[in-house]
């Protein structure tokens, strides 16, 4: 059982950059990915049920989190998975941002600024993972990946920051703070 | 005299030591298998600047010889030692130096490791070697030479009044004899004994150690343990010491299904993080957190890599890589009696795992095979994983149960043999338990 690989390989009809697909998101954050409906209030952001309408790869990129986070080694099956890769690399970027005396406020604040700095995408001299990701063809492909990437690291470094500060103790979880030294495959963004 | 004695067992593994008598359900003593001499420690010679015997073989001191009499050579300041748990209390003062004469399973500091004994024997057990037979336990592959040694030291230095050599894996399997799952007594089986220092998973067929397909792991006790240590660490507990750790891994720890799911659980069910009490100097107290370790450290059974970048095979792998090398005859045997041994197979649900994932290996192969031949069914494979009530001390236990045997002493060499013709006599020792017995 190593590595856990996203589900999201099977979806066909997804429109795919270089070698990344762009799967719908569940999201109020503005950009060029299809949405999902938002969920309804009886059900909780931790815990929604995969084979329902609203679940996206972000929610399965948080719950694969903790244990890929624990691996080195990972085979690369399809887009997916790289959407996946960069979710997890980011989440572990966001985690290295939060101390573990912050606040809610000023983790939100932290990550939502960190979301909107500039960043690298496949094929710029500043991408870890160029070996495993190609580069956008032309300047259109190129805004359309920074968009989606942009809407995915906004999406996801709110979603983090309720998983942090679930337990209503007003202090971001030492359990997911735990796994801020560990580098999935080895890197970081 | 000797007729009435139980035999007495001795277990010594690389971690611990396991004492007590043929027949019991239990050692009478279990401690480290280390001891304190004055001092610094150190694995070498000792404080008194002789060669560790294991430094001349036996047969070029001439055997029962009067140079290998140890005990002749002894003065009185050699009974300033301790072993067991006051070693390790002694060695964290001043003035002793400890040594684990023991490392992988193979004794490595006869000198110490005949100390070692004599305390077992004198002050632990407190009985007279010359009326006892000793049943003793060996690693699998265990030279020759270590087990003259053995004999040297038992029979010139103890004289003891007879003596077995059991490998340890023979001894595991017996020992699942006392589990409702194994219905004939048969000493065909894998073993999978893991203590503290490595993981041998080991082929048995008939009561002989399949030698060239045996495989040994580098991840055991003190592994799980250091991963417990570095998960407490990563979250700055107030008490990262290895005892903690260790602690925690003994009472806490747990084999789950799937890592992913298990983490989900814990979000869902938060009384799944605990809490455990270090007492410390002074009466004050320290609370560490108990959370992921619980699963994730057993975990590094089946997915090596969360903890070591070298050794990346899982066991249930490593498992079913032993049985497809053994000869073909004995496999079904081999996958049907997976038998469990030592300190860290205790984790609940480890057993199940390991036959889950077996299981998993052994039916993708068959169903290759199948769509290769183009659909013709085999039979199927039944894979069977043994966990029972005598596994934390199984080779012990074992010796214990063929050591009360009416004919154990028949299987032993005894000091009268030993003396006509010398330490070589242990180089075979006839099969106790097998079939006839
Ligand atoms: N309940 C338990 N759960 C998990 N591990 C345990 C438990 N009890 C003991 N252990 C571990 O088992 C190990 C000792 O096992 P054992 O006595 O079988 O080893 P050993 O025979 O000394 O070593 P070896 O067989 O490697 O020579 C230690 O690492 C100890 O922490
Ligand atoms: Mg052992």
């Amino acid at each position: 059982m190593p590595a856990y690989h996203s589900a999201f390989l099977r979806e066909s009809d997804v429109r795919v950059i270089g070698n990344f697909s762009l799967p719908n998101l569940r999201t109020r954050t503005r950009g060029p990915a299809y949405t999902l409906p938002q969920l309804p209030p009886n059900v909780s952001e931790l815990d929604v049920d995969p084979d329902s309408e609203y679940y996206d790869i972000l929610d399965e990129t948080l719950v694969l989190f903790r244990a890929n986070t624990l691996f080195r080694n990972f085979e690369i099956k399809g887009p997916a998975d790289r959407v996946l890769i960069y979710g997890i690399l980011w989440i572990s970027e966001c985690l290295g941002k939060v101390k573990p005396t912050m606040s809610r406020r000023d983790a939100e604040k932290a990550l939502n600024s960190a979301a909107l700095d500039h960043f690298a995408l496949p094929g710029d001299p500043g991408f870890p993972l160029n070996a495993l990701y190609q580069a956008p063809r032309d300047r259109t492909e190129a805004d359309l990946l920074r968009q989606y990437i942009s809407q995915m690291r906004q999406e996801l470094a709110l979603r983090l920051t309720n998983r942090l500060y679930a337990d209503e103790s007003g202090k971001p979880s030492k359990w997911w703070l735990s796994f801020q030294k560990r580098r999935f495959m080895g890197k970081s963004l | 005299m000797a007729s009435q004695t139980p035999a007495v067992v001795m277990d010594n593994g690389t971690g611990f030591s396991k004492l007590g008598f043929a027949g019991n359900d239990s050692p009478s003593f279990v401690f480290p298998t280390a001891i304190a001499t004055k001092g610094p420690g150190g694995g070498g010679g000792t404080g008194s600047g002789r060669p560790a015997v294991a430094q001349k073989p036996s047969y070029l001191t001439g055997g029962a010889g009067p140079a290998g009499h140890l005990s002749a050579k002894r003065g009185t300041e050699d009974l300033d030692y301790f072993i067991g748990d006051e070693a390790i209390a002694q060695a964290s003062g001043p003035g002793y130096g400890i040594d684990y004469p023991i490392r992988h399973g193979q004794v490595e500091n006869w000198d110490h490791m005949e100390r070692f004994w004599q305390s077992s024997i004198f002050k632990y057990l407190r009985v007279e070697p010359e009326d006892h037979y000793f049943l003793l336990t060996e690693p699998p592959l265990n030279p020759p030479e270590s087990r003259e040694n053995t004999a040297e030291i038992m029979f010139e230095s103890f004289n003891c009044a007879g003596l077995y050599i059991a490998v340890q894996a023979v001894l595991a399997l017996a020992a699942s004899w006392t589990s409702s799952k194994v219905t004939d007594r048969s000493l065909t089986g894998t073993v999978i004994d893991s203590g503290d220092g490595v993981t041998h998973v080991i082929p048995v067929a008939e009561g002989y150690v399949i030698g060239s397909s045996i495989k040994s792991i580098p991840i055991a006790g003190r592994d799980i343990t250091y991963f417990v240590q570095s998960l407490l660490r990563d979250r700055g507990e107030p008490d990262s010491s290895l005892k903690t750790a260790e602690q925690i891994k003994e009472q806490f720890c747990y084999v789950c299904p799937d890592v992913v799911k298990e983490f989900t659980r814990f979000d869902r069910e938060p009384e799944r993080f605990q809490k455990y009490v270090v007492e410390k100097l002074g009466g004050k107290q320290a609370t560490v957190d108990v959370g992921y370790e619980q699963f994730l450290a057993p975990e590094i059974f089946f997915n090596p890599e969360i903890y070591s970048s070298d050794f990346l095979t899982p066991l249930p792998t490593v498992v079913d890589q032993v049985i497809q090398s053994s000869p073909i005859d004995v496999r079904r045997g081999l996958y049907k009696n997976i038998v469990l041994s030592g300190g860290s197979t205790l984790y609940k649900d480890f057993g199940r795992r390991l036959q889950r994932d077996i299981r998993h290996l052994v039916e993708n192969r068959i169903h290759a095979s199948e769509v290769r031949s183009g659909g013709v069914k085999s039979g199927g494979l039944e894979v069977q994983v043994i966990t029972h009530k005598r596994q934390r001390h199984g080779p012990w236990y074992g010796g214990s149960l063929l050591g009360q045997t009416p004919e154990f002493r028949s299987y032993c060499h005894t000091k009268a043999e030993y003396d006509e013709i010398g330490p070589s006599i242990v180089r075979r020792f006839a099969l106790l338990g097998g079939p006839g017995t």
